[in-house]
C-alpha cells in the first residue's frame, strides 16, 4: 500500500533524469522538422524576413501559393522575425543548422561572418540559368555584388545608385525664401532660418542607430560639406559598420591605400565640429543619440521637423499621406546638395544594402532561385510586393500604383527589382526626378573599391574592441554632444588600446591586394 | 522493503551499528508520487531552461564557426577568456557592473522594507490593498516605456529641455542635459529599480510579516512600546531571515547587468558608458558587431562562475556571524 503511493528518492532523481532526456530528444527532434521539405523540383520553400507580418498577408499568401504551386509545383512559407531581433535570430537559425532555404543578409548585418564561414549557398554559375531572375538583374549590378568573383546573395534593390541625402519640407522652405535648395550652404541657412523662425520646428531630425551616416563619405556624409562638394571618396569599414577608413585618393594608380582612420579626414574633423555647432544652436534634436529612427520617423510625419535623412529609394514620399494629415498644405523634396547637382557622378559600390541568400546547409538554391525567378515576373512580383489588386492596391498608369489598405511587405527581403518597382502614385514631382536619376548606372561613378569586402578572420577580436571603442567614443561626436576636440583624444587613445596598429595594416595588406588584383 | 529502508539504523564508520540513533521515517526520506507529480512542471522546466542549455557553455572554449555549429566547431582552449579579460574596459565594466548591483540590492531592499513596515501600519484594509496594488504596479512596466517616461521626464521631445529640467528652473536652479552627465546616472537607474521593485520587495517582507506571531507584538503593547519601536525592535530584527535569503540570491546575481534595463535607457550612449557599462550590455554590443558567440558565452560563464563563488563566500559570512538567518 505505500509502496504504491510513495517514491523513493533514488526513483524520483531517476523520473526526473529519465524526463531531462526525453525532453532532449524531444527538443531535438523538433528542430529537425522545422523547416522546408524539399531539395528541389516541389514542396515549400522557406523565407525568413525581417519585420511584422503584414497586414492581410494571409489572402496575399494563399494566392501567391496558388498560382506559385500551379507554376513551379512549390508552396512559400515566410517567416518573420521582428526588425530588434532579426540580426541575432537569423544567425541563431544558421548557427542551429535548421532548415531554411533563404533569408535576408546584408553587410550590416551578419554576411560577411557567414560567407566566411561556409554557411552560404555559392549562386556564381546558378542564378544565369534562370531566365526571368536574369533578366531582372544588370550585369554591373551582380559584378559590384561578387566577392572575388563569387555571388553569394541575390542582390535587391530598387535602384542602381543608393545615395543618402534630406527630406525637406518644401512648404517651410518657401515660406521662408529658399524656392529649391540646390547646394549645402543653402541648405545651412535654411537649416538656421527655421531656427530663427522658432515655432518648434527642430531644422533637422537626427536618429540614433546609423550616426556615422552624419559623418562619413559614403561617398556624401549628411553633414559633411566637403563630401557633398567631392562626392568621389566612400569610406571602408570591415564589417560595415565600426572603425571607418578612408583610401587615398590616388590609391588605383599608385596600387597602394594608405588607409587612413576617418578622423584624419579633414572633411569628417569638419563635419563633426558643424554637428557640435548644430548641437549647440538647436539645428540637431538634442536627443539624437537616445531616440531611435523609428520615433524620428513618427516626428517627421508629425511635422516636428524641418529636414529629415531620405535615400533614393522612392520611399520618402511614402510620409505625405499622414505628414498632409497632421500638417495640412505640408510638401516634401528631396534634396540632394551636390555642388555638382545631377551631374556630380558620385561614386557608388553599386553593393545591395541587401540580398537574400541561400543557407548552405539547410536550404535547395534551385528551390530558393525558382521562387526568386517566379518573383521577377512582373505580376507575381505585384502580388508580393502590393498585395491583391483591387483590395491592397490599384494600377495608376503603367508604373504607378495607388495603395488601398495598409498591406506594406519588406520587399527588399525578397522581391525588389529596379525594373519592375512601381512607383507610389503621391510620389512628389522633386522625389520623382530623383528616383528616375538614380534608376540609371551611368549617373554614377564606380567606385574603386567597389566589391571589396574585407576578411574579418585576422583581427576578429581587435574589431569587436574596436566597435566598444567607437560605440563609446566616436558616437558621441555623431551627435554633436561633446568638445570634439577633447573626444578625439579620448577616441585616438582607446583606439590604439584596442589595436587600430593592427587594424590598419590589416585593412591596407587587403586592400592593396584588391587593388592588384583588380588592376 | 519501504519499511525496512525507513527504519535502517545508522552505521559508523566502522560499519557498526548505532543502535540508540535511529533517524525517524522522515517525510525526506520519502517522496509522495502525488507530490511528485506536482514538481514534474518545474523540473521539466529547470531540465530544459536551465540544465540542457548547459551544455552550449562548451562554445566558451570553442573558436565559433557557423557552419560548424557549436560542437564542431574547433577548440580555442581560453582565448575567449583572454579576449575578454585583455580589453582595456574589462575592469571598469566588472566594477560597474559589481557597484551598479550593490546600490541596486541595497536600495531595494531598504525601501522595500520600509515600504512593508510603512503597507503593514495601514488600518484600512480597502485602502492598503490599493496602494499595494500601485506600489507593484511598476514591477509590471516594460524597460522600453521606462526608458520613454525617463526620456519624457530628463529630455523632453527632441531633447529640448524635460519635466525635470522645467521644475528646477521654477526654482531657478541650473538644468542639466542628463543625458551627457555620466555621474548622474548610477543614481537616477537606482531611482529607476527602487521605482521598480521596491513594490515587489514590500511583498515579500510583507508576507513575511504575517508570519510574525502576534503575542511578540503584544508583548511589545504590554511593554508599553509605541508603534515605531515596535517595528524597529520587533519588525526590523524578525525580517532579516527574509532579507538573508533576498541578500544571498542578489549577490548571486551580482556580476549580471540589469541589460533589459539598462540597455533600454542608455542604448548606445557612450558618453555614459564610463558609468552604466555592464558586462551584459558590453557583450551585447560584441556580439551585435560580429556574432562571435564564443567570446560571449565565455563572459556569460566568466559571469556565473564568479556568481557561484560570491554566493558561497556569501552563505559561509551569513553561517559564521549570523547562523541564526543563515539559508543554508
Amino acid at each position: 500500500m505505500t509502496s504504491s503511493h510513495t517514491l523513493s528518492r533514488r526513483g524520483f532523481l531517476g523520473m526526473t533524469g529519465s524526463l531531462g532526456l526525453a525532453a532532449a530528444f524531444g527538443l531535438s527532434s523538433c528542430g529537425n522538422d522545422s523547416g522546408s521539405g524539399s531539395s528541389g523540383g516541389g514542396g515549400t520553400v522557406t523565407a525568413i524576413m525581417p519585420g511584422t507580418v503584414p497586414t492581410g498577408w494571409d489572402a496575399v499568401l494563399e494566392q501567391v501559393n496558388e498560382k506559385l504551386e500551379a507554376d513551379t509545383g512549390l508552396t512559400l512559407r515566410a517567416e518573420f522575425i521582428n526588425w530588434s531581433n532579426y540580426q541575432e535570430q537569423a544567425l541563431l537559425k544558421f548557427t542551429a543548422g535548421e532548415k531554411f532555404d533563404n533569408a535576408l543578409q546584408a553587410l550590416w548585418l551578419n554576411m560577411a561572418q557567414l560567407q566566411q564561414d561556409g554557411a552560404l549557398a555559392d549562386l556564381t554559375d546558378e542564378w544565369g540559368t534562370y531566365e526571368n531572375l536574369s533578366a531582372t538583374l544588370d550585369s554591373r549590378l551582380i559584378e559590384s555584388n561578387s566577392w572575388d568573383g563569387k555571388l553569394w546573395g541575390i542582390p535587391q534593390v530598387n535602384s542602381a545608385g543608393r545615395c543618402q541625402h534630406f527630406a525637406v519640407r518644401q512648404d517651410l522652405a518657401d515660406e521662408l525664401g529658399f524656392s529649391e535648395i540646390t547646394d549645402f550652404e543653402t541648405l545651412e541657412r535654411f537649416f538656421y532660418a527655421v531656427k530663427e523662425k522658432d515655432d518648434g520646428t527642430i531644422p533637422f531630425g537626427v536618429g540614433s542607430g546609423s550616426g556615422y551616416l552624419n559623418v562619413m563619405p559614403v561617398p556624401a556624409g549628411m553633414l559633411n560639406a566637403a563630401s557633398w562638394e567631392d562626392p568621389h571618396t566612400i569610406a571602408k569599414a570591415f564589417s560595415g559598420r565600426g572603425l571607418f577608413f578612408i583610401f587615398a585618393r590616388d590609391a588605383v594608380d599608385t596600387g597602394s591605400s594608405r588607409p587612413v582612420p576617418f578622423w584624419e579626414d579633414e572633411g569628417a574633423i569638419d563635419a563633426m565640429h558643424r554637428i557640435r555647432q548644430y548641437y549647440q544652436d538647436g539645428i540637431i534634436n538634442k536627443d539624437a543619440i537616445n531616440t531611435d529612427s523609428d520615433t524620428i520617423g513618427d516626428q517627421w510625419t508629425a511635422g516636428k521637423y524641418a529636414a529629415n535623412w531620405a535615400m533614393t529609394d522612392g520611399l520618402t514620399s511614402n510620409a505625405m499621406p499622414a505628414l498632409t494629415k497632421a500638417v495640412p498644405g505640408a510638401m516634401l523634396a528631396n534634396v540632394l546638395p551636390y555642388s555638382g547637382g545631377f551631374d556630380a557622378k558620385p561614386n557608388q559600390t553599386f553593393q545591395a544594402d541587401n540580398l537574400v541568400v541561400v543557407n548552405a546547409n539547410g536550404g535547395s538554391v534551385e528551390n530558393a532561385l525558382t521562387l526568386q525567378d517566379w518573383l521577377s515576373i512582373k505580376e507575381n512580383h505585384d502580388l508580393v510586393e502590393y498585395g491583391i489588386e483591387g483590395t491592397h492596391w490599384e494600377p495608376v498608369g503603367d508604373d504607378k500604383f495607388e495603395a488601398l489598405g495598409d498591406y506594406e511587405f519588406p520587399g527588399y527581403s525578397l522581391c525588389w527589382r529596379a525594373s519592375l518597382q512601381r512607383k507610389a502614385s503621391y510620389m512628389t514631382e522633386s522625389e520623382d526626378r530623383v528616383f528616375a536619376w538614380a534608376q540609371d548606372f551611368d549617373n554614377f561613378t564606380v567606385d574603386p573599391f567597389a566589391s571589396f569586402i574585407p576578411d574579418t578572420e585576422p583581427v576578429e577580436k581587435e574589431l569587436s574592441a574596436m566597435e566598444s571603442v567607437i560605440t563609446e567614443f566616436a558616437n558621441p561626436l555623431y551627435y554633436g554632444i561633446v568638445d570634439v576636440d577633447d573626444q578625439l583624444d579620448k577616441l585616438k587613445k582607446a583606439a590604439e588600446g584596442a589595436g587600430l596598429e593592427k587594424l590598419q595594416a590589416e585593412m591596407e595588406k587587403q586592400a592593396d591586394a584588391y587593388l592588384s588584383n583588380n588592376a | 522493503m519501504a519499511e525496512m529502508l525507513s527504519a535502517r539504523p545508522e552505521t559508523d564508520a566502522s560499519g557498526g551499528s548505532k543502535g540508540k540513533k535511529r533517524r525517524p521515517a522522515a517525510p525526506t526520506e520519502r517522496v509522495s508520487w502525488s507530490l511528485a507529480l506536482l514538481a514534474v512542471p518545474g523540473v521539466v522546466y529547470f531540465l530544459v531552461f536551465a540544465y540542457l542549455p548547459m551544455a552550449g557553455l562548451v562554445v566558451a572554449f570553442k573558436d565559433f564557426n557557423v557552419s560548424d555549429g557549436i560542437f564542431g566547431s574547433p577548440w580555442n582552449g581560453l582565448d575567449n577568456f583572454e579576449y575578454f579579460i585583455s580589453t582595456g574596459s574589462a575592469a571598469r565594466i566588472i566594477l560597474n557592473t559589481v557597484f551598479l548591483n550593490a546600490l541596486f540590492l541595497t536600495a531595494t531592499l531598504a525601501w522595500g522594507l520600509l515600504l512593508a513596515i510603512m503597507l503593514n501600519e495601514i488600518r484600512l484594509h480597502m485602502y492598503k490593498r490599493v496602494t499595494q496594488s500601485v506600489v507593484f504596479f511598476p514591477y509590471f512596466v516594460s524597460p522600453i516605456v521606462i526608458s520613454v517616461m525617463l526620456q519624457v521626464l530628463l529630455a523632453g521631445v527632441g531633447g529640448e529641455g524635460g519635466a525635470v529640467n522645467d521644475m528646477l528652473n521654477v526654482f531657478n536652479l541650473p538644468t542639466l542635459t542628463w543625458y551627457t552627465e555620466p555621474g548622474a546616472w548610477p543614481w537616477i537607474l537606482t531611482v529607476v529599480k527602487v521605482w521598480q521593485l521596491g513594490g515587489y520587495m514590500s511583498v515579500i517582507f510583507l508576507a513575511a510579516i504575517t508570519a510574525i506571531p502576534p503575542d511578540v507584538y503584544e508583548a511589545g503593547v504590554i511593554d508599553g512600546a509605541s508603534r515605531a519601536r515596535m517595528a524597529w525592535s520587533i519588525t526590523v530584527p524578525l525580517l532579516r531571515p527574509t532579507a538573508a535569503i533576498l541578500v544571498v540570491l542578489g549577490i548571486g546575481r551580482i556580476f549580471y547587468g540589469d541589460f533589459a534595463v539598462i540597455y533600454a535607457i542608455i542604448g548606445d550612449n557612450g558618453v555614459l558608458f564610463s558609468t552604466t557599462d555592464v558586462i551584459d550590455t558590453y557583450v551585447f554590443r560584441a556580439l551585435r558587431s560580429l556574432g562571435d558567440f564564443g567570446t560571449t558565452a565565455a563572459v556569460g560563464l566568466f559571469q556565473a562562475v564568479l556568481g557561484f563563488i560570491f554566493v558561497t563566500i556569501a552563505v559561509l559570512i551569513q553561517r559564521r556571524y549570523a547562523r541564526d538567518s543563515s539559508i543554508l
